[in-house]
């Protein structure tokens, strides 16, 4: 007979520490982390700022992300001059495309930074979003994968 | 590490996508699992190697820590060639070396003694060849759809590894190539993403008639798939395939490893993929290696339990099969 390791059959006792990552918990993930958004400035510019995840289930470097859609309250909001600030580096969207060194974790949440004339009043906020990415292995080549998440996030203070 | 010979079952740590990237499940939480899961363990370079492509002493630590703790085998490291990571242009063949030589390093550095080629690679491999024979680690080129045995992108491959014929470079059919049906879960997802029944259906005719991927596109979109619903669809094409169990036999001797690739599981059989038949393949021809599985269906399940119920499914066919 082959070498087999013991995989214990249905109903056996599994060890102790088995049994406590089962009973782990995990969160919602979408491309909208559930946190708050803060209205935020940034090397002078005023806007407002929320979490993201990566839409994968890898990393993938900043130049397959390419683009964004988001709406606040309905409303088309201007990202052209948006930001990703992936582990303390900010990054302009606009750039995104020729960095295929820089990778985005898949476990590491980003924040978008969106420029805003006016701050986003405290309360709740109703935010669409669509990621736009590409999975640059697949066999049809390189195209784009639409992730659209929907989220109602708070302001918790006013503008600073 | 005893090197017994026969088919041995791990799992490739894909197959709990979704409780790691909900931080359900650490990378060490999902290591300390496959010490009751059959011992082998196969990653996903660019989903659990923080560092990836290249790797970090902290990376190289956390990891070896746990192989050392549970007792297990690394198995295969999965690399990836991304040609397509350029918005520009495709990745070009001295980029591509550029790129694969720092995952081949992170695999062997982590103890793995196989590295999962994808089969963009093909036009460097004679250039990864150097390396792999250095590392001493195997390459083998992933037969996932829509490299089906008999497609011309496999026949290619196969004539390339004859030519060569080196130990270091060899194949890894993943099971996903073996399927006779779609998961209706699949098809629930395409509806749910807002395909009209009548494409749904359209789909479906044009998999079972083996229609290739870019065809059924191109069709689909004809009868008016949105743009958007592209990457749901392709996933049919991406996802299952029909080679004939039986084909496997021909090539076993540059099998290198194996993708025991699953969707579902019920009273007790994975009701898409032919696990028999590929089991009874492997036994009766003495396959000598690893089958990692990876459980690619719907999230929100026991993913844990899935995996148990398909060892024991393998393991049952291997005892009914086994030459005695």
């Amino acid at each position: 007979m082959p070498n087999q390791q013991s995989i214990p059959s249905s109903g056996q006792e599994l060890p102790a520490g088995v049994r406590a990552i089962l009973a782990h918990t995990g969160k919602s993930r979408t491309f909208l982390c559930e946190e708050t958004i803060r209205n935020a400035v940034r090397h002078g510019v005023a806007g407002f700022e929320l979490n993201v995840n990566l839409t994968s289930y890898r990393a993938l470097p900043l130049s397959c992300i390419e683009g964004l859609i988001l709406k606040v309250d309905g409303r088309d909001v201007d990202v052209s001059g948006a930001q990703l600030v992936l582990n303390g580096t900010a990054y302009p969207f606009a750039d995104l495309a020729s960095l295929s060194a820089v990778w985005w974790f898949i476990l590491d949440p980003a924040t978008l930074f969106v420029p805003s004339p006016s701050p986003l009043a405290r309360g709740d906020h109703r935010v669409d979003a669509t990621l736009i990415t590409v999975e640059p292995y697949v066999t049809a080549g390189r195209f784009s994968f639409y992730h659209p998440a929907s989220r109602t996030l708070a302001v918790e203070s006013a503008s600073d | 590490m005893t090197a017994k010979a026969g088919l041995k079952l791990g799992v490739s740590l894909h197959s709990f996508t979704s409780e790691y990237i909900t931080y359900k499940w650490s990378l060490e939480d999902m290591l300390q699992l496959v010490s009751v899961l059959g011992g082998g363990v196969e990653i996903v370079g660019p989903s659990h190697q923080r560092g990836y492509p290249y790797l970090t002493n902290e990376f190289e630590r956390i990891f070896k820590s746990s192989i050392e703790r549970w007792g297990l085998t690394p198995t295969s490291y999965g690399t990836y060639a991304d040609p397509f990571m350029l918005k520009e242009r495709d990745l070009n063949d001295d980029e591509m070396v550029d790129y694969i030589v720092p995952q081949l390093k992170s695999a062997a550095q982590l103890g793995f003694t196989i590295a999962r080629l994808q089969y963009f690679s093909y036009t460097v491999a004679e250039r990864l060849l150097p390396w792999a024979e250095k590392l001493n680690l195997k390459m083998g080129y992933e037969l996932h759809v829509p490299l089906m045995i008999k497609s011309e992108k496999t026949q290619t491959l196969i004539e390339q590894i004859e030519r060569i014929d080196s130990p270091y470079l060899g194949l890894i059919p993943d099971t996903g190539i073996f399927a006779h049906s779609i998961p209706e879960f699949c098809l629930a997802n395409l509806r749910a993403a807002g395909v009209s029944e009548e494409l749904v259906q359209r789909a479906v005719v044009l998999w079972n008639a083996r229609t290739p991927n870019h065809e059924a596109l191109q069709e689909l979109l004809k009868l008016g798939l949105r743009k958007e619903n592209i990457g749901t669809v392709e996933r049919l094409w991406g996802s299952f395939g029909q080679s004939e169990p039986e084909e496997l036999k021909e090539i076993l001797p540059r099998v290198i490893h194996m993708h025991g690739k699953f969707f579902s599981m019920k009273d007790g059989v994975e009701p898409n993929i032919r696990f028999e038949e590929v089991t009874k393949v492997l036994v009766e021809n003495g396959y000598d290696g690893w089958m990692s599985s990876e459980y690619e269906g719907q999230g929100d399940v026991d993913t844990f339990e899935l995996v148990r119920e398909q060892q024991a499914m393998i393991r049952r066919f291997q005892q009914k099969y086994q030459p005695r």
